[in-house]
């Protein structure tokens, strides 16, 4: 385990005591990253609220594009396994569905399930990379955003444009669709894309079954939604300088407070790999960050703890993408002494010795 | 006309919410003074911010400004609220009437909610002015809202009723537009994204979405007559009705009930 405070190597006890005294000195403290396992992102929770810290997942665009259409209008959802099993019509929006292999598993199987069991799979694809690795129907956009791509085929859809453009193709087989599904990525196509996508399906399901497939960030970002909702009962941007879980994605959007000068300290939490912000070297900030990861470096923070990656050399409970729950990884190696939960405790037993306001 | 006088740039946000003349009027300005609006544990109060001169009147001034004042007129009913300066976000958000002027600029979402009263912004507005907040269902509801300098983007998304008045906005003016009327000098790209109902009136504008479709340049009784309404509020913005106006129905990837003027030459 390794330690820094301002660029001199530290043991993890006097890291955590400066950490303490960072924190338990500022006036608007911030919490960001919450790239981690549960137990750690619950500590910064339990922290934040003794402190009157406010929380900002790096997660949160994506997050947000999703909530913020799911808040106002609701959603129509279904899994990766539902979608293998039973759905004989995809389409693919975009370029991210593509990184991973749930797209050419689809294309590789047919449904086993339901009314489609046993059909040909039929894959579309809207404003994707064309690189041929998998089976399917690729559908230009042009130069337009993939948010409007959606509403002028929703436009098809409904049958206020038609003819024989490639959208009118493209309409007639999503409603011809038994089963069908849409995979997107919403920080992709942000939220109007993502509103904009529910309404297109809204108004297929008038004759078909379709439902969405969001997929998840790779921030643990639906484990801290999940998280911040049981913990707080709100989404995860929310300030406890009130004494009470206040929810307000603009006004506790990390960047933001940074450079608007109201926040006054951080605390950036990636126990797992997550793209460190630019504020984080010049700002008044404790990094606490996976072992041996590109950012465990005196240099990241004014305080940098390492402490055990979960699934590597710590055990921790993590979002798993392909059932879309949350489960325990153990560690794959030799676990080390520090999680990220024990150290933000740590933090949090120091500033309560300190008597700070809270 | 009581006043409050801004001691210096706050620390943190500061929320007004609850602050308005018809609430002041009942309290000493010692007990006004007392009033929390911070939003940190130091637990600010109205005192710690401003001075307060209190004279029971329906009229209350705020001398000085800050991007920090927050929810600024929020619960204003009646009476009359002006800023002398700059203002957060959510200005006369949820406000049901009354006069509300800032002669600064204000932040994001500017009279979201707002179901009657006047704002009125003499600089410029952030984005979303007239939208909705996170999770609310409709922006503007019925009240008016007039922005004398720059909107940012999405003026007016999810706007269910009202008037919104614009020398200038950013891209995607009246997104997810339910109903009301936005009048602009000159708007960004892509206005009128999901809009329902509603309609845009735009001296220049963008390019436009593949989701709308003109619809000629009809001579509609209804143009003048909300050219007449709006001589009142703005006569610039009641000239740009008086030409001939090419429309446009949209989005018709939602209801398509929509129209966005422009004029025709």
């Amino acid at each position: 385990m390794a330690a820094w405070v301002k660029g001199d190597a530290a043991d993890t006890d006097a890291a955590v005591e400066a950490a303490a005294a960072l924190l338990a000195a500022a006036r608007m403290p911030v919490f960001a990253g919450l790239c981690a396992d549960v137990a750690a992102v619950r500590a910064a929770y339990r922290l934040a609220d003794r402190i009157g810290a406010s929380l900002d997942p790096v997660a949160g665009p994506g997050l947000y594009a999703e909530l913020g259409s799911l808040s106002a209008g609701g959603a129509l959802t279904t899994t990766a396994p539902e979608t293998l099993g039973r759905a004989d019509t995809v389409l693919v929006v975009g370029s991210r569905p593509w990184d991973g292999d749930l797209v050419s598993e689809i294309a590789d199987t047919k449904p086993v399930r339901g009314l489609s069991a046993g059909d040909e799979r039929t894959v579309l694809a809207l404003g994707g990379p064309r690189n041929g690795t998998s089976r399917h129907v690729a559908y230009g956009i042009g130069n337009v955003g993939l948010d409007v791509a959606i509403g002028h085929l929703r436009a098809f859809v409904r049958g206020h444009l038609a003819g024989e453009a490639a959208f009118g193709d493209l309409a007639q087989k999503l409603a011809s669709a038994k089963f069908g599904v849409v995979i997107y990525d919403a920080g992709e196509i942000g939220e109007a894309g993502v509103d904009m996508l529910q309404g297109l399906l809204k108004d297929l399901n008038e004759k078909t079954r379709f439902f969405a497939l969001g997929l998840a960030d790779p921030f643990q970002g639906r484990s801290v939604l999940q998280l911040a909702a049981w913990t707080t009962g709100q989404a995860p941007r929310v300030g406890f300088g009130r004494h009470l879980p206040e929810h307000d994605p603009w006004r506790f959007d990390s960047a933001r407070q940074v450079a608007d000068g109201e926040a006054d300290a951080a605390l950036w939490l990636a126990a797992l790999p997550a793209p460190r912000p630019d504020w984080l070297v010049q700002f008044p900030a404790i990094a606490i960050v996976g072992e041996d990861s590109a950012d465990a470096r005196p240099d990241t923070a004014e305080i940098v703890i390492t402490v055990g990656v979960p699934g590597s050399s710590a055990g921790g409970a993590v979002w798993n993408e392909r059932r879309g729950v949350i489960g325990y990884v153990p560690a794959s190696g030799n676990a080390v002494a520090a999680t990220a939960a024990g150290v933000i405790a740590g933090i949090s037993q120091k500033i309560a010795e300190k008597g700070a306001s809270c | 006309m009581s006043t409050l006088k801004l001691r210096s740039e706050p620390p943190e946000r500061i929320d007004l919410l609850g602050i308005d003349p018809l609430a002041l009027s009942k309290l000493s300005e010692v007990d006004a003074a007392r009033i929390p609006v911070g939003t940190s544990r130091r637990g600010l109060t109205l005192g710690d911010v401003f001075s307060v001169t209190l004279d029971g009147s329906d009229s209350l001034v705020i001398e000085g400004g800050s991007s920090r004042l927050d929810r600024v007129g929020a619960s204003l009913s009646q009476g009359s609220i002006c800023v002398e300066g700059d203002v957060g976000q959510r200005l006369g958000a949820g406000m049901a009437g009354g006069k509300l002027t800032v002669t600064g600029s204000a932040g994001p979402f500017a009279a979201s909610g707002a179901t009657g009263g006047t704002i009125t912004i003499e600089g410029d507005a952030g984005d979303h002015a007239g939208g909705a907040v996170y999770a609310a269902k409709a922006g503007l509801d019925g009240a008016t809202l007039i922005i004398r300098g720059t909107a940012g983007d999405r003026l007016g998304d999810r706007m269910r009723r009202g008037i919104i008045l614009v020398e200038k906005a950013g891209a995607r003016v009246g997104t997810r537009m339910i109903a009301g009327t936005i009048v602009a000098g000159a708007i960004g790209v892509e206005p009128g994204y999901g809009m329902r109902r509603g309609t845009i009136v735009a001296g220049s504008h963008g390019s436009l979405l593949p989701t709308f479709a003109e619809t000629g340049t009809p001579d509609l009784v209804f143009l003048r007559l909300l050219a007449r309404s709006l001589t009142a509020l703005g006569a610039k913005h009641a000239d740009l009705l008086k030409g001939s106006m090419r429309r446009y129905s949209g989005d018709l990837a939602t209801l398509g009930k929509g129209e966005f003027f422009t004029p025709a030459g």
